[in-house]
């Protein structure tokens, strides 16, 4: 397991898109010695090697094909209700290629 | 005591006798919700509910929801009717369609009249994360209690008598904890039972539509409504649905319950562990089989590791499209990355990054197998154990948690047994996806403690028929702070 660090855990929430202050790192560096106590007990446990790892409770497949039929869209000015940053009928974000 | 403390039957009745009308138990519910003090609401339908209310006029005598007023955990989709989840980050957000049990509900005609509140994105199991702070249980006026959560606002609802019914969401023990905290009867059904369209994501493989009710008959009068394979959720079952009311009157005789030692063996709580024990007594007297079990140490320990791996690390993708562009705050930026980052950083709580950040560090190449894969296998052999104990048995049951309402503010060791296992276990329920129901079991020094049974999936009736069992022996049907009972254990 990857030692932990504060550049660790600042590299796991910048991944994320988020950032904290360094009291808050700090509150976690804390948390995560004892959660790493915790997590090392699955390691603790014998025989997992051949074990299938589970993603889902039961096996659940969904596989058909809707009826086609026709429906209306979203309504534009309904679609864009809930953006906070929007111009001429779409969302504006800061230009990705400059 | 007034119609909101009565169960469904009971309000229905007298709204088929025409004793009492929609609008009339709207308008108590809206005024009880906004005089309660516990911080149970984040939108109260005020207007939303008397104009539904006022179009149900004649009774649908085969319809036990019509007109009953219900609240909703405010992580479910409400259309028109603003939805944060207790976050910042949705702050202002207004969803543009129905969940399917909200839907369902309407077109039972049930009158949906508050959103309530929750641990942040349901990520929580103390309801005191929410962006409104923290919420109180309702048998301490003084408020140094909680009722839980992270489903803490739709308890408070319930066990204030505010309204007979509140639906609320369960990953790891979301309703079955505050049930057992607020003198409730907290179900989650089988995995795949109830729709999950339109309920935010939390952790998807653990995450279950769950409600809270105060009584077995109400929870499974929920359950026929609520139930049913929905096309918008491909994970929802094409299992046949049962009539989840006509196991109710079965007898216990030849019913065979396991009780796990080494859960039951770390509750210190010298009271809770007689109390309970009365309960097996007479469990036994009305023709139960019971069985004490054994389970692996190393995997009881695991559970609690296990599922903050896994719910964190899918937490970090469920919410992956939070970013204040689509909904939520804009909070600008010089880039479209600047402007994710500013509304995330801004937006979720201390609390919420700290788990997305044990999620990341879960799934980082170098921690991916000895970490999330692992916590995946240690899942599978946890229900692996569980589901051969309940193929010899019809239920297992124990205590739903260690203690009773933990004070505000209160600190417990966090690596003890009794913590680890105890106040943890519930969670085998979601790792397996079994139905689950936690009920009243007695009073302790004037709060509520309850028991859970767990049962095979699907097997939802013969839960209810032996949680039925249990009700009778308890004496505690239709418990809330208005309705005190005496209890029997």
């Amino acid at each position: 397991m990857k030692g932990i660090s504060l550049d660790v855990l600042k590299d796991a929430a910048n991944r994320l898109m988020f950032d904290m202050s360094e009291q808050e790192y700090q509150t976690l560096l804390v948390e995560f010695k004892s959660l790493v106590q915790q997590m090392e007990s699955l390691a603790k446990i014998e025989g997992l090697e051949n074990v299938e790892p589970m993603t889902f409770p039961f096996e659940c497949s969904t596989d058909y094909l809707r009826e086609d039929v026709a429906e209306e869209p979203l309504p534009r000015d309904e679609a864009l209700g809930n953006a906070g940053s929007i111009s001429d009928g779409q969302i504006k974000l800061p230009k990705v290629v400059l | 005591m007034d119609y909101l403390d009565m169960g469904i039957a009971e309000i229905h009745s007298a709204l088929v006798k025409k004793e009492v009308t929609p609008l009339e138990l709207a308008r108590l519910a809206l005024q009880k919700a906004k005089e309660n003090k516990e911080n149970a609401f984040e939108y109260i339908c005020e207007a939303e509910a008397l104009e539904f209310a006022a179009t149900l006029v004649e009774p649908e005598e085969n319809n036990l929801l019509w007109g009953i007023p219900y609240a909703c955990k405010d992580n479910f989709s409400t259309k028109g009717i603003p939805t944060t989840a207790s976050s910042n980050i949705l702050e202002g957000y207004v969803p543009l369609f129905d969940a399917t049990v909200v839907k369902k509900l309407a077109e039972k005609k049930a009158v949906l009249i508050g959103k309530t509140t929750l641990d942040e994105l349901a990520m929580g199991g103390t309801g005191t994360t929410g962006h409104k702070g923290t919420t109180f249980n309702p048998y301490d006026p003084d408020h140094k209690h909680l009722i839980g959560g992270s489903s803490c606002g739709s308890a408070v609802a319930v066990a204030a008598g505010i309204v007979p019914f509140a639906i609320g969401s369960d990953t790891g023990d979301s309703v079955r904890k505050p049930a057992s905290y607020g003198g409730l009867v907290g179900m989650k059904a089988t995995w795949g039972r109830i729709s999950r369209y339109g309920l935010f994501c939390f952790a998807p493989s653990l995450d279950h539509v769950a409600y809270f009710t105060r009584s077995v008959e109400d929870s499974a009068t929920l359950l026929n409504a609520l139930a049913g394979r929905d096309e918008m959720d491909s994970t929802s079952s094409f299992q046949p649905m049962d009539n989840y009311a006509s196991g109710l009157g079965n007898e216990l005789k030849g019913k065979r319950i396991a009780i796990i030692n080494g859960i039951l063996d770390t509750i210190r709580n010298k009271k809770l562990i007689s109390a309970f024990q009365k309960s097996v007594d007479q469990l036994i007297l009305a023709g139960a089989c019971i069985d004490y079990v054994d389970f692996p140490t190393e995997l009881l320990h695991a559970i609690y590791p296990t599922y903050i791996v896994i719910s964190c690390a899918e937490a970090t993708s469920s919410n992956a499209n939070l970013d204040g562009i689509k909904f939520g705050p804009y909070r600008g930026g010089a880039t479209y990355q600047e402007v994710m980052s500013n509304a995330r950083t801004k937006g979720f709580s201390e609390l919420i990054k700290r788990r997305f950040v044990i999620g990341s560090f879960a799934l980082m190449s170098e921690n991916r197998e000895e970490l999330f894969e692992r916590a995946q296998k240690a899942r599978a052999r946890i229900v692996q154990v569980t589901n051969q104990i309940l193929a010899d048995h019809d239920a297992i049951y124990l205590p739903a948690s260690p203690s009773t309402a933990p004070v505000v503010g209160g600190s417990s060791d966090k690596l003890s047994d009794e913590r680890l296992i105890a106040d943890n276990y519930l969670q085998i329920g979601n790792f397996a996806g079994l139905p689950s129901i936690t009920l009243p079991l007695t009073m302790l020094d004037g709060y509520p403690i309850g028991v859970n049974l767990t049962g095979k999936a699907f097997d939802e009736k013969n839960l209810f028929g032996i949680a039925k069992s249990v009700e009778r022996i308890t004496g505690l049907e239709g418990l809330d702070v208005n309705v005190r009972k005496e209890a029997l254990l």
